[in-house]
């Protein structure tokens, strides 16, 4: 008799978190005049303590790949495995428990909500959990002070810098401990000071054992990648 | 329960963080629930004064044409309504006539009517129970029994010598002998009964002549005495310069007149769509690009198609019903205590007649829960289908599309 079919594997679990790209495509507008192919099949490997980075210049796909790992973006072609499961394949419900459990997002644009201060904005991950939020309050404070911002968790975040906006959103894509943390352009809008915050705080995570996927620009988080992949006009140029 | 509390916590979080859309919302949902609110009120309150006063109305009133206007009848007509199923006739001279600067309705009874069989019909104390004092002698002339509003209105008491002026400016004196206490608010507000002989002095009826003649017939099942109303009705129809108004033809011009299908109900409905409808322009439209961003930001984040759903549910009930309990309350008010000033003259064409009369308000359950069911509904559609769209594309497509 057949096993009845429970859900993915990461319905419950947290992944080990060995990302594979297989043959990523993803074309906008498809079918239409103004169809375009930002990236073309693309194949890449990520491992746990490590960190993994994409470079290559502005418009050249890299975010794009960077959301369809991160499950935000649905491939035209290709597949995504998370130690050997296609999580592509994944229905929309099951991809945002993927998400919820597994993956911290890092924004190029920062992405926080206004009108929030700033505990409430690493808080928020937390909203769609079935946890206490009060018990996750000291957390969320402790990572926070990790950043530097312990005097800045109550300010709203229109009232801080760029940098420190971008450090609350490290601490948001933190709170919920995920295994892989997908940090796109963390550095574009970042003062020296913050960069050098959030570019220490990777490293010590990679040695907590996160999978951690950084698309940048910058040498300085380039350098401290253990592999790096180059994209050119959405395909991968070398690695 | 843990999660779908954050999730509460965060919707009402919404709320305080959009000040000028919660802002803009509960004006504008509150202003079209409270001007709904209050026409619905003031019609249910209307409507079911008409009913109550037709309640001992006569199934059948016979009036008198001539040259196509309503003109006395001939009470030789008494004789020939002797249909089968007819229980009794009764004879009727009315009109206006002033007490100051007052406008009342005085109502000629007649107390002997012609009785085909004896009922509880034409027993008129059932339609205007007395609250003090007795009820007319019929071979009294110079005495009235009057509702509670006209004696509250006049300070009158059982007893009190009432001055009226006749249509030539001569003063009859009549005595206050009863004061009745009627369902209708109406008939309380602005009547006054005296004996048919009494009326007919007063409004200078020629002998042989009355305003109407009222028929009853026999108080069987109502399936039944609605065919034999009808049957009556048309037998009667077919004398000579009379016309023919049934109980049930006044119950439905009263329900054309203030009911739901009134077009005045019908403009305030339409009114209502429309504010609903710019409420809804103004979120998809105005607030769209924040929105969307919101709902692509919150599923990167982890949260479900389903999640987004609830949030949106929770803030939109949550807006829907302030602004309907707001509306409501205001709605009350306005009804109530201020006597819906305004809407008063539209609902009402004769009440500028009778400055004294309450507007009849009712407020039932049924009306509420419509009020809550049309300010919340535009708000769902509103608010919940654009984030359900917005939530079923990828969190990425989404952000893009927000902040293009």
């Amino acid at each position: 008799m057949a096993q009845r079919y429970r859900g993915p594997r990461y319905r419950h679990a947290r992944c080990q978190s060995v990302i594979e790209a297989v043959n990523l495509s993803k074309t906008y507008n498809l079918g239409k005049k103004n169809q375009v192919e930002a990236v073309t099949e693309a194949n890449m490997t990520a491992e746990s303590g490590q960190i993994t980075a994409l470079v290559g210049p502005s418009g050249c796909g890299k975010t794009t790949l960077m959301s369809m790992i991160g499950q935000l973006l649905t491939p035209t072609k290709g597949k995504v495995l998370v130690d050997g499961e296609d999580i592509t394949a994944y229905s929309d419900g099951w991809k945002a428990i993927f998400r919820r459990k597994n993956v911290g997002f890092v924004f190029q644009h920062i992405n926080l909500l206004p009108n929030l201060d700033a505990l409430d904005n690493v808080m928020i991950p937390l909203t769609c959990h079935d946890v206490d939020l009060a018990q996750y309050r000291e957390q969320a404070l402790q990572l926070l002070a990790q950043l530097g911002l312990s005097e800045r968790a109550f300010f709203n975040v229109e009232q801080l810098s760029g940098g420190q906006q971008q450090r609350v959103a490290v601490a948001r894509a933190l709170i919920t401990e995920p295994k892989i943390i997908v940090a796109d352009e963390p550095l574009a809008f970042v003062d020296e000071a913050s960069a050098k915050t959030i570019t220490d705080f990777f490293e010590k995570l990679r040695d907590e054992g996160k999978t951690i996927l950084v698309s940048t620009h910058v040498s300085n988080l380039a350098k401290l990648a253990d592999r790096t992949y180059a994209m050119k006009d959405g395909r991968m140029a070398s690695s | 329960m843990k999660r779908f509390k954050n999730l509460v916590k965060y919707s009402l979080n919404c709320i305080q963080r959009y000040k000028v859309r919660t802002l803009v919302i509960l004006i504008s949902l509150g202003v079209a629930a409270a001007v709904f609110s209050s026409v619905a009120f003031l019609k249910d309150g209307l409507v079911e004064e008409g009913k109550l006063s037709l309640k001992y109305a006569p199934d059948i009133t016979v009036q008198g044409i001539s040259s196509g206007r309503q003109t006395f009848i001939d009470t030789s007509y008494v004789g020939l309504v002797q249909a089968a199923g007819v229980t009794a006739v009764a004879q009727r001279i009315w009109g206006y006539g002033n007490i100051g600067n007052s406008l009342v309705v005085i109502v000629g009874i007649d107390l002997q009517n012609t009785t085909i069989s004896q009922t509880k019909f034409v027993n008129y104390t059932y339609a205007f129970p007395l609250e003090s004092g007795k009820f007319l002698d019929p071979q009294s002339n110079n005495t009235v029994v009057i509702g509670k509003g006209v004696a509250e209105l006049l300070g009158a008491e059982v007893g009190t010598l009432l001055t009226m002026y006749t249509e030539s400016n001569l003063a009859l004196q009549y005595t206050v002998v009863g004061i009745f206490n009627s369902d209708s608010s109406i008939y309380n507000g602005d009547m006054i009964l005296m004996n048919i002989n009494a009326a007919r002095t007063f409004f200078n009826v020629p002998e042989g002549k009355v305003t109407d003649l009222l028929v009853y017939v026999s108080d069987i099942d109502p399936d039944l005495k609605a065919a034999l109303v009808n049957y009556v009705a048309r037998d009667i129809s077919d004398w000579p310069n009379i016309r023919i108004v049934t109980k049930d033809v006044l119950l439905k011009a009263q329900e054309t007149t203030y009911g739901d299908r009134s077009g005045f109900f019908s403009v305030v409905w339409y009114v209502l769509l429309i504010s609903a409808a710019v409420i809804a322009f103004n979120q998809t439209v105005v607030v769209g690009h924040e929105s969307k961003f919101e709902v692509g930001l919150l599923k990167s984040l982890g949260f479900s198609t389903s999640d987004i759903i609830q949030i949106r549910l929770v803030e939109s009930l949550s807006l829907g019903a302030i602004a309907a309990a707001a509306g409501l309350t205001f709605g009350i008010l306005y009804d109530s205590i201020l006597g819906a000033p305004v809407l008063r003259d539209f609902m009402m064409g004769w009440a500028t007649l009778y400055p004294s009369f309450q507007v009849p308000v009712l407020i039932s359950a049924q009306t509420v829960l419509f009020t809550f069911a049309v300010t919340i509904v535009p708000m769902l559609f509103a608010t919940v289908i654009p984030s359900w769209l917005n939530a079923t594309v990828d969190p990425d497509i989404a952000m893009r599309g927000a902040r293009a």
